[in-house]
């Protein structure tokens, strides 16, 4: 397992190094300079030279890469330009954002997509079955901008007056107490290094905050605004998900072993949990890591739609803006993001399938 | 063995990646931005010797260029008393007044400008948290969220209407009208054009529309055949109908321009008005300049919604149409990324029609006309001298009545030229609660929101386009960062609200002399900063000399380039 | 297999005469089985049709602005849809989608957009599938480095969200449609190259390909007469499932303003450009958004009505 576990990490590293310089390339092979995109129309020539001279735009592309590549490796991401602060910083306020969406993403699409997978499996070819693919399938294929649109429409115009309003844009409305967990705590909080950095990131977690601190206004307001987001994001890994379950469940319920199980006595339910469902988890394992990052990537419409500042639309505004340290580690720490997510698809499959192990 | 060879080979990979992060090069662009401020030494050229200590006897300081060589209009700004100070120009200035008033040369105080100035930059504190005598003091700014404003209980003028004031912004337009339908906010900026019907129609809101100060253009670069021909470019002018440009994709309150500034503006709009629309002789007239069948060439644009253009893509495709119409022009439309896009038209690049526009920055006709057809402005190729003589002139006139004769030469020159085709003056709105007492929509986007009482609710919450930048406006540009800005920090003049006139603001007057080169202002007595300071002459001379001396250890900013301070004024010893 | 391979023989009732069915055909029939991969099929049959003849359906042409048309009073920009069976009044010109922003008629826009989609589509997938062919070809059938540097190099790819990684290419090469394709194009080759490597893979070591080898066959003859055509069925489902991500990538591109270039009448340039108009307009952008979802809808239920029609697991003989 630990022999397993350590030659995938090591054929990871390429794949970083790999991401390291693709993102460097990309980063710099944008054309357009940053000086207008930041400083807008009015800046002139000789206001833009010093601007690039200020930022050192202008030494030579493999200094550059090598300088980065050691200022990441070192956890120093550099400095946006735009916004004149340490990217490092705007990652920590920035990352929970999409985190708590992308999670209560997944959530919405797990509790809802694996349920109605199996009941449509156990029940196959009936109304459930049917009706259950039917919406399946249009939740995979309608895009999620629209959707997002539809259900900013629905639940805040159209339902304006009624308990089941929802706010159509934002993570937390103003005034609503959100007192950090370390301060409420009074923990002592060193000036430096990861703990400081770690605390804020946690604290910046809406949720988690509010139940560290007891804080049920915060925690009720940081729901409602999370609803629709993450209802927009998550239908399309719903769907997936209920498909994967369903054609995952069907194989194995035609299993032998099955119906070994049915004809020991065993009931319709235990059956289906504890046999079935085990091992229809392998194939679903993929599809929830490949959600991830569908997740990621879409959640730069939802964030746009709702009024976000994650990190999808983060990157997508640095992009545009030829913001450099942003678009280097923010596409760092995705990309980082997924390996490691791919890493822990990997390792589930050893653990659900013990064969894979003996490769 | 292949195996162990690709392992070797990681190892490898991982190693050099170790050494580049331990070895690195030296951090380039260091974000010192949390270091202390080294205190500051005084320049020798610049500053008056003596630091003043906490005495009765006020020792005014002051900022002089060494000559005018060294610096651009400003020459020195001097406290000539402790509530009194003079500033000394190379040249005169009419539109002194109006330029001041302007946010970007809002007071801070000299203490507080000394010890937010980092090493390389301001420090988080100086660009996040500014001290000024606004009547709102920043609170709290939760980034990518909202930024909350307490009231100033100590504010020299009429005391905040709403005890906290919130800014959130969206830049989705049926986002903003969204929320302010469902009563999250109180007032929302440039609401949609296709939304000003509905606001009219909701009697809890109420539309508030924002006066055109601002003008839309097709420019032609003319350096590019067949641009180079006058008679062309006359007749392209006469074969666009912008009256069904601004009927079509303009809210209500913009009007098509019948001259390059608004009319609002003295002197904007003497001279003949604009061609008028008309396709047939405009056809006839680039058949007789050598093309009867039209010619092919671009259409440039970038997608940025501004107060001139809110629809600019549909826009754009309307004149592409208009050309292929009525002179049977191909325009192949071409969109830019903005930065690169003002790289290129503002070099005169562009091989073909570009759309872009201005909004002012103060009300002053030299702030249009002086820009764009100045003889150093490539963007519309060659200048005619026929008016750029003129213009040089008439900026150093002061009476209106008297340049008027002047802008109306100079109007008719451009006419004839044609260097560019002025469209439209683009209204905008902002749409408020009915119950909020002194809705504002100014024509500089100037709100401040002191005076507006949110319905008796404690909290005011205003919504906008976009995030400020950061909140050291000295150093910023755009609009978004400038009204948060002015909730707080405050200039020697101010415009009055909702319009553009000036009045007196922490100045209580400035007179000139004669020659309209020397300008002195009597301070208001008697005002606080937010964090309990006086305010005296220092801290104005103090504030200018971080906005001005380019030499100054207080010339630390968010971009360091203090574009507004270096493109109005000039900076003081630049370096070479 | 080759079809001359796959003849499996029908016995009728008495078990007597023998009908030779190719593979194709059984696959038709079971595929007709499935309700939904038949309504898959009918609408993307009708999208076919009118991508064809579009200049023959639409009523105006879907580029130049209708403004000086017709009395009483010329057409508003974003006027609601008039049908006159709908009961609009016989004196309004019809418009059964509405008009859009630059006073143009949508259902025109609507009908071309169709064209354009399907071009999207199958471009994109079939840049993705030939250049991801011939890697996973490669990667399997030569093995060691060779395999080792090109998954790597996927595996790079995949690690960036597709979206994302899109946006960034198209802003490196510049906006516009075939920068779009192309950067969609790269952003999908992976899945390919792993499919199309696996199939390799698995079927490599079968004694018939080391009988071909014995009986003098080249390198190129056996991965093509041989091995790639085990990997044709399962790039079919792919390359439909893929075809509708493709479409609704594109029109995500387009909906930021980086894909198709005004005034291309693409569904998703029409759905972004009238975004802030969703509530005073929202014909303008419910029905591109309508016809990107039955687009994309009718290609998922086709592959997946391949998918279970070409799966030998499931096989019947019928």
């Amino acid at each position: 397992m630990v022999q397993y576990l350590l030659r995938r990490v090591i054929a990871s590293i390429p794949v970083l190094f790999g991401i390291l310089i693709v993102t460097f390339i990309i980063a710099r092979v944008i054309p357009g300079d940053p000086c207008r995109a930041i400083l807008g129309e009015k800046a002139t020539a000789e206001i833009c030279e010093r601007f690039i001279e200020l930022h050192g735009l202008d030494r030579p592309i493999h200094e550059q890469l090598f300088i980065y590549m050691g200022e990441v490796l070192r956890g120093d991401f550099g400095e946006s330009i735009r916004f004149s602060m340490p990217v490092t910083r705007l990652l920590i306020e920035r990352l929970p954002t999409t985190v708590e969406l992308s999670i209560s993403a997944l959530l919405v699409s797990l509790v809802i997509g694996i349920p109605l997978g199996i009941i449509s499996a156990v029940k196959h070819n009936s109304y459930i079955d049917v009706i259950t693919m039917v919406w399946a399938n249009i939740g995979v294929s309608v895009p999620v901008f629209l959707l997002g649109l539809m259900l900013a429409y629905v639940f805040s115009l159209l339902l304006k007056d009624t308990p089941f309003w929802l706010p159509p844009s934002g993570r937390v409305s103003p005034g609503v107490p959100d007192d950090p967990f370390y301060e409420v705590w009074k923990l002592t909080v060193p000036e430096s290094g990861f703990l400081p950095a770690f605390y804020q990131f946690i604290s910046r977690l809406n949720i988690l905050n509010a139940l560290l601190t007891s804080n049920w206004e915060l925690l009720k307001d940081s729901i409602k605004h999370l609803i629709l987001p993450s209802l927009a994001l998550g239908t399309i890994p719903m769907a997936l998900i209920a498909r994967m379950a369903r054609s995952a469940m069907l194989d194995v319920l035609g299993q032998d072993y099955i119906r070994t199980a049915r004809a020991k006595g065993l009931r319709q339910r235990v059956v289906v949990m504890k046999h079935a469902f085990r091992n229809a988890l392998l194939p679903l394992v993929t599809i929830i890591g490949l959600s991830l990052g569908s997740l990621l990537g879409g959640a730069v419409l939802t964030e746009t739609i709702f009024g976000l500042s994650g990190v999808g639309r983060t990157l997508f505004e640095a992009i545009t803006a030829r913001d450099y340290g942003i678009v280097q580690a923010f596409t760092v720490v995705i990309a980082v993001f997924f390996v490691i997510i791919n890493l822990l698809v990997d390792l589930s499959y050893s653990y659900l399938d013990p064969r894979i192990r003996l490769e | 063995m292949k195996r162990n060879l690709f392992a070797l080979l990681s190892l490898l990979v991982l190693a050099s990646m170790v050494l580049a992060a331990c070895g690195g090069g030296a951090a380039t662009e260091a974000p010192a931005t949390e270091e202390p401020a080294p205190p500051p030494t005084e320049a020798p050229a610049t500053e008056a010797p003596t630091e003043a200590p906490a005495m009765p006897e006020f020792e005014g300081k002051s900022l002089m260029a060494a000559d005018c060589d060294s610096t651009g209009i400003i020459k020195g700004v001097e406290a000539t008393g402790q509530y009194e100070v003079t500033f000394t120009l190379c040249q005169p200035d009419p539109a002194f007044l109006s330029k001041i008033a302007f946010s970007v040369y809002g007071i801070y105080p000299e203490e507080w400008l000394e010890a937010t100035a980092g090493a390389e930059g301001r420090t988080s504190e100086g660009l996040e948290k500014p001290i000024g005598t606004g009547p709102y003091m920043v609170s709290e700014w939760n980034r990518g969220e909202s930024i909350t404003f307490t009231a100033n209980p100590n504010y020299w003028g009429d005391a905040p209407a709403a005890e906290t004031l919130v800014f959130r912004w969206s830049t989705e337009s049926a986002a903003r009208l969204l929320e302010l339908q469902s009563g999250t906010v109180d007032a929302i900026d440039n609401v949609g054009p296709e939304d000003f019907e509905t606001v009219s129609n909701d009697a809890n809101l109420k539309l508030m529309e924002r006066p055109a100060l601002n003008t839309f253009y097709i420019a032609m670069t003319n350096t590019f055949a067949p641009f180079d021909n006058q008679a062309v470019r006359q007749a392209i002018a006469k074969g666009i109908d912008r009256q069904r440009i601004v009927d079509t994709f303009y809210p209500p309150g913009s009007e098509v321009a019948s001259h390059f500034t608004p009319c609002a503006i003295p002197n904007a709009c003497v001279g003949d008005p604009w061609y008028e629309f008309d396709p047939e002789a405009a056809r006839a007239e680039l058949a007789a300049a050598g093309f009867p069948d039209g010619f092919k060439t671009k259409l440039y644009y970038r997608d940025v919604v501004r107060g001139y253009l809110p629809q600019v893509s549909n826009v754009a495709q309307d004149i592409q149409a208009q050309l292929k119409e009525n002179l049977n022009i191909d325009a192949e439309i071409v969109v830019m990324e903005s930065g690169a896009f003002i790289e290129e038209s503002s070099a005169g690049r562009l091989d073909g029609f570009y759309l872009l526009g201005w909004g002012a920055d103060f009300p002053h006709v030299t702030n249009f006309l002086d820009y764009h057809f100045g003889a150093a402005n490539p963007q519309f190729g060659n200048q005619s001298p026929t008016y750029t003589e003129i213009l040089a002139q008439a900026a150093q006139i002061a009476d209106v009545a008297e340049a008027a004769p002047l802008y109306e030469q100079a109007n008719n020159a451009i006419r004839e030229y044609v260097p560019m085709i002025p469209v439209a003056h683009g209204g905008s709105g902002t749409a408020w609660r009915a119950d909020v007492t002194n809705p504002q929509a100014s024509p500089l986007s100037n709100e401040v929101f002191y005076v507006s009482d949110p319905g008796g609710r404690d909290v005011f919450v205003w919504m906008q386009n976009a995030e400020p930048i950061s909140l050291f406006c000295a150093d910023e540009t755009d609009g978004e960062s400038l009204r948060a800005c002015e909730q707080v920090v405050e200039a020697l003049y101010s415009y009055e609200i909702n319009g553009t006139a000036v009045e007196p603001a922490l100045a209580e007057s400035c007179e000139p002399n004669d020659t309209l080169d020397v300008w002195v202002c009597t301070l208001r007595q008697g005002v606080t900063f937010h964090d309990g300071t006086t305010f005296d002459a220092n801290d104005v001379v103090a504030t200018f000399t971080m906005g001005l001396d380019a030499s100054s250890p207080l010339h630390k900013g968010n971009t360091n380039v203090f574009e507004y301070y270096d493109y109005l004024w000039g900076l003081m010893n630049k370096p070479q | 297999m080759t079809n001359a391979e796959n003849k499996i023989a029908t016995l009728d009732a008495e078990g007597i005469s023998l009908k030779s069915v190719s593979l194709w055909q059984i696959t038709w029939r079971r595929l007709f089985r499935r309700l939904s991969a038949v309504v898959g099929m009918i609408v993307l049959g009708v999208l076919i049709v009118i991508a064809l003849t579009a200049q023959w359906l639409a009523p105006y042409d879907p580029i130049v602005p209708m403004m000086d048309l017709t009395p009483p009073e010329p057409v508003k920009a974003r006027q609601d849809p008039c049908i006159h069976l709908f009961g609009c009044p016989r004196d309004q010109p019809q418009h059964i989608a509405g008009i859009d922003g630059n006073v143009r008629d949508q259902f025109s826009r609507l009908l071309y957009g169709a064209r354009l989609s399907l071009m999207i589509g199958f471009s994109t997938v079939g840049f993705a599938i030939i250049i991801g062919t011939i890697l996973g070809a490669v990667a399997g059938y030569l093995g060691g480095w060779a395999d080792n540097v090109i998954m790597r190099f996927m595996d790079v790819l995949l690690a960036f969200p597709s979206l994302l990684l899109a946006i960034a290419i198209v802003t490196v090469l510049g906006p516009g449609l075939i920068n779009a394709l192309l950067a969609i194009g790269i952003v999908s080759i992976p899945a390919y190259a792993r499919v199309v490597r696996a199939s390799v893979l698995s079927v490599r070591e079968m004694e018939y390909v080391s009988a071909t080898r014995a009986l003098g066959g080249s390198n190129i003859q056996i991965l093509f007469r041989r091995i790639l055509p085990n990997a044709l069925t399962p790039l079919i489902v792919q390359g439909t499932l893929g075809i509708a991500t493709a479409i609704l990538d594109s029109a995500a591109l387009s909906f930021l303003g980086l894909g198709a270039q005004p005034p291309t009448p693409e569904w998703g340039a029409m759905l972004g450009a009238e975004r802030n108009q969703v509530f005073t307009a929202p014909h303008l952008v419910f029905l591109p958004g309508i016809a990107i979802a039955l687009t994309v809808l009718s290609f998922n239920l086709l592959g997946d009505g391949l998918r279970d029609a070409l799966d030998p697991r499931l096989a019947h003989v019928s």
